[in-house]
């Protein structure tokens, strides 16, 4: 059998349906990206490939899930279908209260309008950009606090996503225990590349939480693949199958956000979970102003189904195994093949360092941006630029470097084969030995707030 | 996926033309309730329950992925008993892509088969053929008709690697003919990608020849054209005058080739159910029409809803996709390189729509009556879970006639359901296996059904024939690679 003891795994599952993939040439795609300004964002999807912008709601739904689709029930009020959402969620996250919206987006908004305000201050291993403008938004403070190793992209640690426990606990006797409204740990860490939080680590940040009587909360996104890595990785817990484990994480917070486009595999939904009864009670009241009644908060009947469905998905063994893998496949091939990324791949991405691949293009001139548009262009790739181009900016006008300058290569869940995957390293490989003659980009239009999402940019020659 | 290891140079698959929309749960069960299961099913594949199969290359048939443009179209169907939209669509896209002007359709392709015989075969007049398909035969027969092959030898000759093995041998058709006359000869059927002979395709030459003769006698030429696709592929890339047209205008060149035509539209149009017949001849038409509403249905629906008319015309467009037929076609093509790697005795070339062990050559030592075929499907679904079809004395012998006919194992690939690592686990598996091929025992038939027997025919192992008895070193492979 030799050989055969490195073939790991296959897809736990077959195609039921297809979406046609247009392939558009070299010339089409340089026109198609120049007239975008080079802002990916701004490409119209059919003009794509292999779309790894994001793995938020481009997953593949499964038969099953269509068929929880078909058989949604819309009433207004106490649906069937809301019935059997709750009966998901509390199987893994047995909270009292659980608040349905249209996305997590939507969970943070109402929580932190319930929780935030001037003066206030809300710690996370590292916000997610939405969960940061939400805290802000309120005049609160959002500050990340991970562990030192999360900055240093090729060091390995099999934890990266863990909270720096020290400088949360100076963080509480420095303002004090009334400034901070919650805690906050982002499972798996996105910002930081996608990595895990050890149950340990959760363990210790609760002891702290309840030495000063501050609520901790979960950003459970990516709830599944941080129990796989729990299960792999963290001594003891190899044995335990993963939705005990969930459970475990959700014992030790006082509630959740979460956005069900990710680990549950749905196309759009989230929810909000909390233990505490008044808590509870003042967010409904805002869930009714801006999403809906409290049993759909937003959502289609349907849309609880497949949910629903996708939570017990979530958590087959078979999957994860297969999710993390491949990740971890696109990872090592990228190692091979003499590119630069964040270590070890995380969960649901692989993140390039281009600002180590491309020393010749300075911070300033965008080298994530260079990249993320090379690969495009090259062969209809698109990725994200994690980098200056998102982060540049502060708040008082300058610009100046972000600390990384990454591209992320997001996988959406069950959609893209291995074929798709070795082409994708295939032309990150011709990329990266070209990559002396990529240019810089120069930013010609810059719009007031988040200006990743519509600059516009030219090639420095 | 592979964790270490550079890229395969011998890697044909290429990057699908289409991403995963939907996705449907498969788990290996445990190789004892493989075994289990197995005895249950009386040792035919046939009979194993969907459940216990963890890859299914049991057929390519009506077990295709559909695209987002076909359950899109599902929901459009017109479910008029009369004169529905659908059927319209339906029709219009055998036009445009085949050029037929007459569709008539059928639930599935044995229901067109059927149309075809009863309007066409009189009693004790020949069907000349290339090869047999088992339906085909069946329905020929039953009207009376005298089933004649006339496929060129290689056509049975798992060895040779000929490119154009579906052809019909032009000097025995014309003796046939000769012999028989006119009105002893109710049609001649040429099946595209000749699915007997391992998936091989005619060449549009040999079709323009055998055209040529059925037409100085007067015989009407009915293409099985439900693979007609590949088969214009392999004319597109093998025939060189014919290199540069479109898909769809060597399918038109092939369609104008013949009076008509019976599709089985579960291969092709990837669709779970439908089949059509398709004529030019009005007379002809006008004949299958007053037959289908006594068989299938009104003539607009013929046994088909309306939605399934819908998918099967988007489907007949997307058959006619270059790129997609492409992918099908290298999909087969990097099965049977990874099982060629491991000197496994395949059928050369590579066909359309599957790949074929000869069993002869994998288990030498069993006789022909030990029904190989039968054996070894039985042992690869044991050791992996995977499911394949015997294509040999089981399925090839008609009543007490001698059979020393092909005794093949297919594996069939369905379209666009699959991926490159699914096809990697299941030539590993039969590597496996061939490795301890001596331990595979013969059968014995204990229940015989009178027609069609390798549906539902029963068997005993002559020996013990458990994954223990099959596999002796160290772990089974599907263990290993899932773990």
């Amino acid at each position: 059998m030799s050989g055969l003891e490195f073939r790991t795994i296959i897809e736990p599952f077959r195609i039921h349906s297809v979406e046609p993939l247009r392939l558009i040439d070299q010339e089409a795609r340089g026109a198609a990206i120049r007239d975008v300004g080079f802002n990916l964002f701004g490409l119209q999807a059919v003009d794509v490939l292999i779309d790894l912008l994001t793995d938020s709601g481009t997953g593949a739904m499964s038969r099953d899930q269509w068929a929880g689709i078909q058989r949604g029930d819309e009433s207004y009020a106490g649906s069937p279908s809301w019935y059997v959402f709750l009966g998901a969620v509390r199987e893994l996250f047995p909270f009292r209260h659980v608040i349905p919206t249209h996305q997590g987006r939507a969970a943070e908004k109402i929580l932190f309008t319930a929780i935030g305000a001037p003066g206030k201050v809300v710690p996370n291993n590292t916000h997610f950009d939405t969960t940061r403008a939400n805290v802000e938004f309120t005049g609160a403070e959002a500050i990340d606090l991970p562990i030192p190793e999360a900055l240093a992209p090729s060091l390995e640690h099999p934890f990266k996503g863990n909270m720096d426990v020290a400088a949360l606990e100076r963080l509480l006797e420095e303002r004090g225990a009334d400034a901070v409204p919650a805690v906050f740990v982002t499972v798996t860490n996105n910002s930081g590349g996608g990595q895990p939080v050890s149950l340990q680590n959760l363990r210790a940040v609760r002891a702290i939480c309840d030495a000063f009587g501050v609520p901790l909360f979960l950003d459970a996104c990516r709830f599944a693949e941080n129990a796989w890595f729990i299960r792999e990785r963290e001594p003891g817990q190899g044995d335990r199958p993963v939705a005990e484990i969930v459970r475990e994480m959700a014992s030790l917070v006082d509630g959740m956000t979460m956005s069900a486009k990710k680990d549950p595999i749905a196309n759009i939904g989230g929810w909000l979970a909390v233990e505490d009864d008044a808590l509870a009670e003042r967010c409904r009241n805002l869930l009714v102003l801006t999403e809906g009644f409290p049993t759909y908060g937003g959502l289609a009947g349907r849309d609880l189904e497949a949910i629903a469905q996708g939570l017990q998905e979530a958590v087959d063994h078979d999957y994860l195994r297969y999710r993390i893998r491949s990740t971890a496949y696109l990872g090592h091939a990228l190692v091979r093949a003499g590119l630069p990324i964040v270590r070890p791949t995380g969960g649901h991405a692989v993140y390039i360092d281009a600002r180590e691949l491309l020393p010749h293009i300075p911070p300033l001139e965008y080298p994530g941006q260079a990249l993320a548009v090379a690969l495009y262009e090259a062969g209809g790739i698109r990725g994200c630029e994690i980098g200056t181009v998102m982060f540049g900016r502060r708040p008082d006008g300058t610009e100046e470097a972000a600390p990384l300058d990454l591209v992320r290569l997001a996988i959406p869940r069950r959609t893209y084969t291995q074929s798709h995957i070795d082409y994708v390293i295939e032309v990150c490989s011709a990329v990266a030995k070209s990559g002396p003659q990529l240019r810089g980009l120069r930013m010609t239009y810059e719009p007031p707030a988040l200006r990743h999402f519509t600059a516009r940019f030219e090639q420095i020659t | 996926m592979s964790a270490c290891g550079g890229q395969s140079s011998r890697r044909i698959a290429a990057v699908p033309p289409y991403k995963i929309k939907v996705v449907e749960p498969i788990a290996l069960a445990d190789p004892e309730r493989r075994s289990e299961a197995l005895a249950a099913a009386g040792f035919n594949t046939f009979l194993l329950r969907s459940d216990d199969v963890f890859i299914d290359l049991l057929t390519d048939s009506g077990t295709s992925a559909l695209s987002q443009q076909q359950r899109a179209a599902m929901e459009l169907g017109d479910e008029a008993y009369a004169g529905s939209r659908s059927f319209f669509r339906l029709e219009h896209a055998v036009q445009e892509v085949y050029g037929f002007r007459h569709t008539i359709p059928a639930h599935q392709g044995r229901g067109a088969e059927h149309l075809l015989a009863r309007v066409l075969v009189r009693p004790r007049q020949l069907v000349p053929s290339n090869l047999y398909f088992t339906t085909s035969r069946v329905h020929a027969e039953l009207a009376g008709g005298i089933w004649t092959d006339v496929s060129i030898a290689e056509a049975g000759d798992p060895e040779s690697r000929y490119p154009w093995k579906g052809n019909i041998d032009v000097a025995k058709l014309e003796e046939v003919l000769r012999q028989a006359g006119r009105d002893g000869v109710a049609f001649v059927r040429q099946e595209a990608c000749l699915n007997m002979a391992g998936g091989q395709p005619f060449s549009l030459q040999n079709l323009a020849e055998v055209r040529a003769i059925t037409r100085n006698y007067g015989v009407p030429l009915i293409l099985d054209a439900t693979r007609s696709s590949e088969n214009a592929l392999f004319v597109k890339r093998q025939e060189e005058s014919y290199a540069n047209l479109s898909l769809t205008e060597i399918l038109q060149l092939i369609a104008a080739l013949s009076d008509g035509a019976i599709f089985s539209s579960k291969k092709d149009h990837f669709v779970p159910i439908g089949g059509l017949v398709a004529v030019n001849d009005d007379d002809l038409a006008g004949k299958l029409r007053e037959l289908v509403v006594v068989y299938e249905g009104f003539p607009h629906y013929g046994g088909m809803s309306g939605a399934a008319m819908e998918a099967l015309a988007v489907g007949i467009h997307e058959a006619a996709d270059e790129r997609i037929v492409t992918h099908h076609l290298d999909q087969v093509a990097y099965l049977a390189s990874l099982l060629d790697d491991s000197d496994i005795p395949i059928v050369q070339p590579p066909g359309a729509h599957a790949v074929f062990l000869d069993a002869k050559r994998f288990l030498p030592h069993l006789s022909q009556t030990e029904y190989p075929a039968q054996a070894l499907a039985a042992a690869i679904y044991l050791a992996g879970g995977v499911r394949t079809m015997e294509r040999g004395i089981v399925s090839g012998q008609h009543g007490r006639e001698a059979y020393d006919g092909l005794e093949l194992v297919r594996l069939t690939l369905p379209r666009r359901v699959y991926t490159q690592e699914h096809l990697a686990y299941t030539a590993a598996v039969i590597a496996d296996l061939h490795r301890h091929a001596d331990q595979i025992p013969g059968l014995r038939l204990t229940f015989e059904p009178a027609t069609l027997r390798f549906f539902q025919a029963r068997f005993e192992p002559l020996a013990p024939f458990t994954l223990r008895h099959l596999i002796t070193s160290g772990r089974p492979v599907a263990t290993k690679i899932l773990r």
